[in-house]
C-alpha cells in the first residue's frame, strides 16, 4: 500500500475502527494531514421508539441526556486520535456528522481531495457494538482507493 | 424558523379524502361496497361524513400551506403539524373503510381453518389496528416520513393520550374499582417480579448497573417509556440505551402478533385477554395495539387493557425513584436523590384528564349515573316492536312453573302483566333468570330481548366510543411510524438475552394466573 499525503480516516471507537486509526496513522506520510470523521447514525433519531406514556418534559430530558452522551464519546475518540496523530508528526482535522455512515464517508469522500480512506471491517458475529455498517456498495463505487482494515485477532 | 412545508401534499390528502366523501355519498362506490360485505358493512356511516370534514380542512390549510406566504411563528408551529396528521388519518382511513375489508373478503373466501371455526383473518387479528400500524413500520422503514409529515406524527402520541382521557367516561365506579384492583394486583406482581428478575440476572451475569437499571426498567414498567424516562437517571451509556430499546421494540411488535392469535385460539374473555395482553406485554404502545387488535369492532379489551397501563404509568415514577436510589448506592456516586422532583418531572399528566373525566362522567354529565359500560336503564321509552307479543308472553306463561326463587317470580309476573321490564331492579333479576337458564332456551331469548328493549346507551357515550376508536387508530398508525427496523436491529448482547428470559416468563406466568383467577367478567 503506498502511502498517502492526504488520508480521510472513518472511525467511531469500535475495536474495528481503532485497529483503521492505527492503520491510518502508520500509512499517512510524516507530516501529512489525517482527516477524521465521525458519524453518528440516524437510527439514533428514531431511539424514542413509540414512547407515548412520558410527559414532553421527560423526553426532551432523555435527548439531551443521549446528545451529551453521544457527544461525549465523539470528543473522546477526537481526542485519542489526535494524540496519536500529534505524536507521529501528523496533521489532525475531525468532523461529526449525524447521517447514514456510507453516505456520509462518500460526501466527505467526494468533497475533499483524499489520496487513501481507511476505515475498518464489519464487527464479526457475537462482538457487542451498534449495528450500523459504514461498508456497503456505495463505498466500493468510491473512486478514491479503501483500505478496509482487518478486525483485531481475526 | 419556518416549520410549515411549502409542497402540495396537504392539498392533495384533502382531495383524496373529498373523493372518498364524494363516491360514497354519491352511491358511486355501492358496487364496491357491496363487494366488501354489502349490509354487513359498517363504515358507509364514516365514508359519508368524516372524509367531507377532514377533507376540507386538509384541503383549505394545504392550499395555503402550498401558495400562501411563510411566517415564523406560534401560527406556523401549530398548524405545519396538520400536514402529518391528516398523513396519518387518510392512511388510517384507509386501512380501516377499504383494505382490512378487503383482507377480510380474501380470507372468507379462503374458507375457515381447521378445526378452529374461525377465518384466518379472525385468528392472525389482520384488522384495522394491526393493519395499520404495520403499515406505519412499512411507510418508515421502506419510504421514509415524507418531510412534510415529520412534525405532524409525533401528534399521534397527543391522540393515544386524548383516547385515554376520553375513555375514563366509559367507565362505571364498579368496574373501576374492580379493574384498578385486579390490576394494582397484577402489576405490582409482575412489575416488582421482573424488574428484580433483570436485576438478579443481571448481577450473576456481571452486568454494568447502569445497564442493569435501565433494563430492569424496560422489562419490568412499560417497555420503552421506561427506559426513556430512566436511561438518564441510571446513567446508561449509549450502547445499552440501543440494546434496550431495540430488544423491547422487537419483543414488543413479536407479542402484538402473537397474543391476539394466542388468544383467539384459547378463547379468551375481553377482561382475561385485556389483563394478560396489560401484564404481559413489555411494551405500552403495543398493549394498545393488541387489545384492539384482539377486539377491533369494540372497547372493552381495550378498557381493561388501558387501566393496566395506566396502573403502569403510575408505578413508573416509583420505579424510577427506586432504580435512582439503587444505582446512587451501587456506583456510591454521592449524589443525593430529589424524590419530589423525580415524582413530579415523571408524573403522566393525561392521568388526571382520565381521572377527570372519570369523575364527570360519575355525576350522569354524559349519561345517567347508574350506567353500566356506558349503558343505562330506561322503560319508558321502549318502542312497541319491542314490547312482549302475546305468543312471547304465553311462552313465558307456560314456562313459569320452573321458576323457584321468590324474587325471579314477582319479576317475571311484572313483567308478564306489563309486556315490558318494570325496573331495574327487575332488570337485574331477568338477567339472572337468563344466566341461570332454568326457563329453557326459548324463554331465555325472549327475555333477553326484553332486557335489551330497556336498556340504552347514551348518545354521547357512544359518540365517545366512536371518538376513543378513532383516536386509537390514529395514535397506533402514528406510532408505528415511529418503529424504525435500524432500532429494533439494535437488539442484541445480554439485555436481549436477560429480555428474552424475563419477557417470555412473564408472558407465560401471567397467561397461566389470567386463565387461573380472573374471571369472564368484572
Amino acid at each position: 500500500m503506498n502511502p498517502g499525503q492526504n488520508v480521510l480516516l472513518a472511525s467511531h471507537g469500535t475495536d474495528g475502527a481503532k485497529a483503521a486509526e492505527l492503520m491510518a496513522l502508520e500509512l499517512c506520510e510524516q507530516g501529512g494531514h489525517v482527516h477524521h470523521l465521525i458519524v453518528v447514525p440516524t437510527l439514533w433519531k428514531g431511539m424514542t421508539g413509540d414512547d407515548w406514556l412520558n410527559n414532553g418534559k421527560t423526553r426532551n430530558t432523555f435527548r439531551r441526556y443521549l446528545e451529551d452522551q453521544l457527544s461525549a464519546e465523539c470528543d473522546e475518540h477526537i481526542k485519542r486520535v489526535k494524540t496519536a496523530a500529534e505524536a507521529h508528526d501528523l496533521r489532525y482535522t475531525s468532523e461529526v456528522i449525524v447521517g447514514e455512515p456510507d453516505e456520509c464517508l462518500e460526501k466527505t469522500s467526494t468533497r475533499k481531495s483524499f489520496d487513501l480512506i481507511v476505515m475498518g471491517s464489519p464487527r464479526p458475529k457475537g462482538k457487542s457494538g451498534l449495528r450500523s455498517r459504514m461498508q456497503t456498495k456505495k463505498i466500493h463505487k468510491l473512486s478514491t482507493p479503501i483500505y478496509i482494515v482487518p478486525y483485531p485477532d481475526e | 424558523m419556518v416549520y410549515s412545508k411549502k409542497s402540495p401534499a396537504l392539498f392533495v390528502i384533502g382531495l383524496i379524502m373529498l373523493a372518498i366523501w364524494y363516491l360514497g355519498d354519491s352511491g358511486m362506490m355501492n358496487g364496491y361496497i357491496e363487494h366488501l360485505g354489502g349490509k354487513k358493512y359498517k363504515y358507509l356511516g364514516e365514508i359519508t361524513s368524516l372524509p367531507l370534514y377532514f377533507g376540507l380542512i386538509s384541503a383549505a390549510f394545504g392550499l395555503l400551506q402550498w401558495l400562501g406566504p411563510q411566517k415564523e411563528g406560534d401560527w406556523d408551529y401549530f398548524t405545519s403539524a396538520i400536514a402529518g396528521a391528516m398523513f396519518i388519518l387518510i392512511i388510517a382511513m384507509l386501512v380501516r373503510w377499504f383494505v382490512a375489508p378487503e383482507i377480510a373478503v380474501w380470507s372468507k373466501a379462503m374458507g375457515k381453518v381447521g378445526d378452529t371455526g374461525k377465518y384466518i383473518h379472525k385468528l392472525l387479528g389482520l384488522n384495522y389496528i394491526v393493519i395499520g400500524i404495520v403499515a406505519g413500520i412499512i411507510i418508515v422503514n421502506v419510504f421514509k416520513v415524507p418531510h412534510w409529515a415529520e412534525n405532524g406524527v409525533r401528534l399521534s402520541r397527543l391522540g393515544l393520550k386524548t383516547g385515554v382521557i376520553l375513555l375514563g367516561t366509559l367507565y362505571s365506579a364498579a368496574e373501576l374499582k374492580n379493574l384498578g384492583g385486579l390490576s394494582i394486583i397484577m402489576i405490582g406482581f409482575f412489575v416488582l417480579g421482573s424488574v428484580g428478575m433483570v436485576l438478579w440476572l443481571g448481577a450473576r451475569r456481571n452486568i454494568p448497573n447502569s445497564m442493569g437499571g435501565v433494563l430492569s426498567a424496560g422489562m419490568g414498567v412499560c417497555g420503552v417509556s421506561a427506559t426513556v424516562a430512566s436511561a438518564p437517571v441510571v446513567q446508561a451509556k449509549s450502547v445499552e440505551i440501543a440494546y434496550t430499546i431495540g430488544t423491547i421494540l422487537l419483543w414488543g411488535v413479536g407479542c402484538m402478533f402473537l397474543f391476539p392469535i394466542i388468544g383467539q385460539l384459547l378463547g379468551m374473555s375481553y377482561v382475561q385477554f385485556g389483563a394478560w395482553a396489560g401484564t404481559g406485554i413489555l411494551n405500552s404502545a403495543q398493549v394498545a395495539g393488541a387489545a384492539l387488535a384482539f377486539q377491533p369492532d369494540g372497547i372493552e379489551t381495550l378498557k381493561v387493557a388501558e387501566i393496566f397501563n395506566i396502573t403502569r404509568v403510575l408505578i413508573l415514577p416509583i420505579i424510577v425513584l427506586w432504580l435512582a436510589v439503587w444505582y446512587v448506592k451501587r456506583e456510591q456516586t454521592g449524589e443525593a436523590v430529589n424524590v419530589g422532583r423525580v415524582i413530579i418531572d415523571k408524573f403522566p399528566l393525561f392521568v388526571l384528564g382520565f381521572i377527570l373525566l372519570f369523575a364527570l362522567s360519575t355525576t350522569g354529565i354524559f349519561s345517567p349515573p347508574v350506567h353500566y359500560k356506558g349503558k343505562y336503564f330506561d322503560n319508558t321509552k321502549v318502542k312497541p316492536k319491542n314490547m312482549m307479543t302475546d305468543e312471547q308472553i304465553a311462552t313465558l306463561t307456560a314456562n313459569a312453573d320452573k321458576v323457584q326463587r321468590a324474587d325471579q317470580k314477582a319479576a317475571l309476573a311484572r313483567l308478564i302483566e306489563g309486556r315490558k321490564i318494570a325496573s331495574i331492579e327487575d332488570d337485574a333479576t331477568v338477567r339472572g333468570l337468563v344466566n341461570s337458564r332454568v326457563m329453557g332456551k326459548e324463554s331465555g331469548a325472549i327475555l333477553k330481548k326484553a332486557h335489551k328493549a330497556v336498556r340504552w346507551t347514551a348518545p354521547k357515550i357512544k359518540a365517545f366510543r366512536k371518538w376513543i376508536t378513532w383516536l386509537f387508530a390514529f395514535g397506533l398508525v402514528g406510532l408505528g411510524m415511529q418503529i424504525t427496523i435500524s432500532s429494533m436491529k439494535q437488539a442484541g448482547g445480554q439485555p436481549a438475552i436477560i429480555g428474552g428470559i424475563v419477557g417470555f416468563t412473564k408472558a407465560a406466568l401471567s397467561l397461566v394466573v389470567v386463565m387461573m383467577f380472573i374471571k369472564e367478567t368484572i
